[in-house]
């Protein structure tokens, strides 16, 4: 008897199996999803952001002093990677008409007793002005100018200390009580690239599910084929053998994309993986597996064919914000934090961050692991849920319509 | 639509974070270092979170849970005083682009104040006035000046772009659908019934209602976004009303000529969203456009929101006159164009009904 139970149970399943393995192949509208989303969009992406560093930003300079030290401030900025003087303006009216036709992103100015300032050793004022129309802009202006003018005021500093009577190493030692070493270990020059595309490779493959599985659900209902309905053979009962049937074909698709975009689209693109593979495996299907259940449970909501789009594409952009890549996490508001704990992405691009880009151990991304298999058994239960009351909704359904 | 504005306005609280979890390692345990903690604790930026091994902070920075980690050295203050320069570490986790190069600046400056009291120590014990030691200690200042964003608010540098690039979306997709439901119920033959078989009339009906509805909802959020969150605008309301509306017949456009050229609902929805999700990217707000390939940059320009943002950026950041930014409402204008050679194409589509429905 048991065993006749387990044999029924596996053969169902891999009834259901292969319907729906069957039903997505054919459909067209899905598949273009998948294989177009699911693949493209992650090269896209890569191609977007390729050169994730911004240098040479165009600025152009007004000097009213006209002193050795502005020139010499001039050069060393133009020698930074953040900054490439373009033109020198006679006046703020020219440089202010060039940063409005944005021939240039930011200017710097001299006044005329600036060199003065210096030489009776009182605080000489440079200014700046930043394009805010990009974050990147104001950036490289600031940092460029800022480690000239920090090296600058060193050399300074010694220059006097040695006028006065102290040898270079007495001047260096006053000058710099503190040293510092400043280590950015994953993500040298602050690439955008490197940050960006680690939190959003994953997001890709739970949106495109998501929209892959609301579509085929969609055109079911359409056709008054019910994900939900469950083999009449079983009054009541079988429902784990729906989500889980159903389910594997769509693990197993989205394990192969997984990989992809996961393993094989960093390694084309050149982009640091400094995960171990086993580790990287694990977190895929565990989060593969929690996106099956998290789309099957909210495609309930989906009526039609293309209500996923109607409804839903705007949460894309939302869901990366909520990863916390760029805002940081603590600094959400609380409500906004246990929202994002709806989404795998949430956990799952954290992890994947970590895992592949900073190259932790897997006992780093333990919390981020235990969110997600929480997460896969909640949805687990409610994609049951969902499922079952669907089920005994058509058929109450056909019922009342037979009397 | 709403939900989106909401999310966008809320989300980043007031622009600029605070409390961000900074790590400290203090090896020293000395009356220096521990003051030194103190302020850090103290900025506006920084919250300290204790570590007491090196170890465990780097785990902590891997993981993300900090964006920086800072180590004082054993013997800080004894170094100091006996000017032997100790140094402190830095390491920063540049994976969380905000959070990290943030905690990193405030450190910086943390180092660099205290090299300065050490200095003003030293140059008081010698007998130097208080009046020149500021000249001593800092000979150079910068002058910072952020032009179109004052308080460096990040919600309203992101609000501006990612609200109106929801608004494109949706209008791109809502419309795609508007006109793709037709064919696909096959009610479209009597739509141009009762038009009297003119498909211009009949998509220009469909479309006005649109217009007018969107650009109400444009408006709407750039009211709150200008007039009540008082986010930085120093061109005129009114330019960047006109801007709004462009961008709305512009993405209409665009949405007709998809729905023109593949006459099928859920393929011309597929091809609408997968083109303006990569809208949000290809505008450059984030990463500026002229750091993508060459090939894309030309692909930036068939996206209504990259005239918008241009048009954005003359009159909400320089406040401009007309002569530098007509070109945008031009460039804008001119999407008005594309739906034109679908236009019979549609038109055949929605009479013959001769295109797969699903």
């Amino acid at each position: 008897m048991k065993t006749n139970y387990v044999k029924a149970w596996f053969q169902d399943a891999l009834g259901i199996f292969n319907h729906e393995l069957k039903n997505i192949l054919q459909d067209g509208g899905v598949m273009i999803i998948f294989v177009v989303a699911g693949f493209l969009y992650p090269i896209l992406y890569n191609f977007v952001y390729k050169n994730g560093i911004l240098e040479e930003t165009p600025i152009a300079v007004v000097d009213d002093a006209a002193c050795a030290d502005s020139r010499r401030l001039i050069r060393e900025m133009d020698a930074t990677r953040e900054i490439s003087i373009e033109r020198r303006c006679t006046d703020m009216e020219e440089a202010k008409d060039l940063f409005q036709k944005r021939k240039v992103n930011g200017i710097i100015y001299f006044p005329s007793d600036f060199g003065d300032r210096l030489a009776a050793r009182e605080t000489a004022t440079f200014s700046i002005y930043a394009d805010m129309s990009s974050f990147l802009y104001y950036k490289n202006l600031l940092m460029g100018s800022e480690f000239v003018m920090l090296h600058e005021i060193n050399a300074i500093k010694v220059e006097r200390m040695r006028l006065d009577g102290l040898t270079d190493a007495q001047a260096d030692a006053s000058v710099r009580a503190v040293r510092y070493e400043d280590v950015n270990p994953y993500n040298r020059a602050f690439s955008y690239s490197i940050f960006l595309i680690s939190a959003i490779l994953l997001l890709i493959i739970q949106q495109v599910m998501f929209y892959g599985m609301s579509m085929s659900v969609g055109t079911m209902r359409e056709e008054n084929r019910s994900f939900a309905s469950l083999p009449d053979t079983y009054t009541g009962h079988g429902v784990g053998r729906v989500v889980l049937g159903r389910g594997a074909v769509y693990w197993l698709i989205f394990m192969i994309i997984g990989i992809y975009v996961a393993c094989i689209v960093p390694a084309l693109f050149g982009f640091p993986q400094r995960g171990r593979f086993s580790d990287i495996f694990l977190l895929l299907t565990i989060f593969v597996t929690v996106c099956v259940f998290f789309s099957m449970t909210w495609t309930t909501l989906v009526t039609r064919r293309e209500s996923a789009f109607l409804l839903f594409l705007f949460m894309s952009p939302i869901c990366v914000f909520l990863t916390g890549f760029s805002w940081p996490t603590t600094a959400f508001p609380g409500f906004w934090k246990v929202f994002s704990w709806l989404f795998p992405s949430t956990f799952g691009c954290q992890a994947f961050i970590n895992l592949n880009t900073a190259g932790a151990g897997l006992e780093v991304v333990v919390p981020q692991l235990q969110a997600l298999c929480l997460q896969g058994a909640i949805y687990f239960i409610l994609a049951c849920g969902a499922i079952y009351v669907e089920n005994f909704v058509l058929k109450y359904r056909a019922a009342s319509q037979k009397d | 639509m709403a939900f989106c504005t909401v999310f966008y306005l809320t989300f980043l609280g007031d622009g600029v974070p605070s409390d961000l979890p900074i790590a400290v390692v203090d090896l020293d345990n000395s009356s220096t270092s521990r003051n030194f903690v103190r302020q850090l604790d103290a900025t506006q930026l920084g919250r300290v979170v204790r570590y007491a091994d090196y170890s465990s902070a780097r785990a902590a920075l891997q993981s993300g849970k900090v964006t920086s980690v800072c180590v004082i050295p054993e013997g800080f203050n004894r170094n100091i005083q006996s000017q032997r320069q100790p140094s402190v570490g830095i390491y920063v986790n540049g994976l969380y682009f905000l959070g990290g190069s943030l905690g990193w600046k405030d450190l910086l400056t943390m180092v660099n104040l205290t090299s300065g009291a050490v200095q003003r120590e030293v140059l008081q014990m010698k007998g130097v006035p208080d009046s020149e030691i500021m000249g001593l200690l800092r000979p150079i200042d910068v002058d910072v000046h952020q032009i179109g964003n004052p308080t460096m608010n990040y919600g309203a540098y992101l609000a501006n772009m990612m609200i109106p690039g929801m608004l494109q979306m949706v209008v791109i997709i809502v419309l795609i659908y508007s006109l793709g439901a037709e064919l696909k119920y096959g009610t479209s033959r009597h739509l141009l019934d009762s038009v009297e078989n003119d498909i211009h009339v009949a998509v220009l009906g469909k479309t006005i209602l649109y217009t007018v509805l969107f650009t109400l909802i444009g408006w709407t959020v750039e009211l709150i976004l200008y007039k009540w969150m008082h986010f930085p605008l120093a061109g005129s309301l009114w330019q960047m009303l006109l801007a709004c509306f462009l961008l709305v017949i512009a993405a209409e456009s665009v949405a007709i000529l998809i729905i023109g050229c593949v006459p099928v609902c859920r393929f011309a929805l597929s091809i609408g969203a997968l083109y303006s999700v990569l809208g949000l990217s290809l505008t450059g707000f984030t990463l500026p456009v002229e750091v993508m390939p060459a090939g894309l940059r030309g692909l930036t320009m068939m996206y209504p929101l990259r005239h918008y943002y241009a048009m954005y950026v003359q009159v909400g950041i320089f406040g401009s006159d007309f002569g530098q930014w007509y070109v945008y409402v031009l460039a804008l204008l001119a999407f008005c164009f594309l739906p034109l050679p679908v236009m019979r194409r549609l038109g055949n589509a929605y009479r013959n009904l001769n295109y797969e429905r699903n």
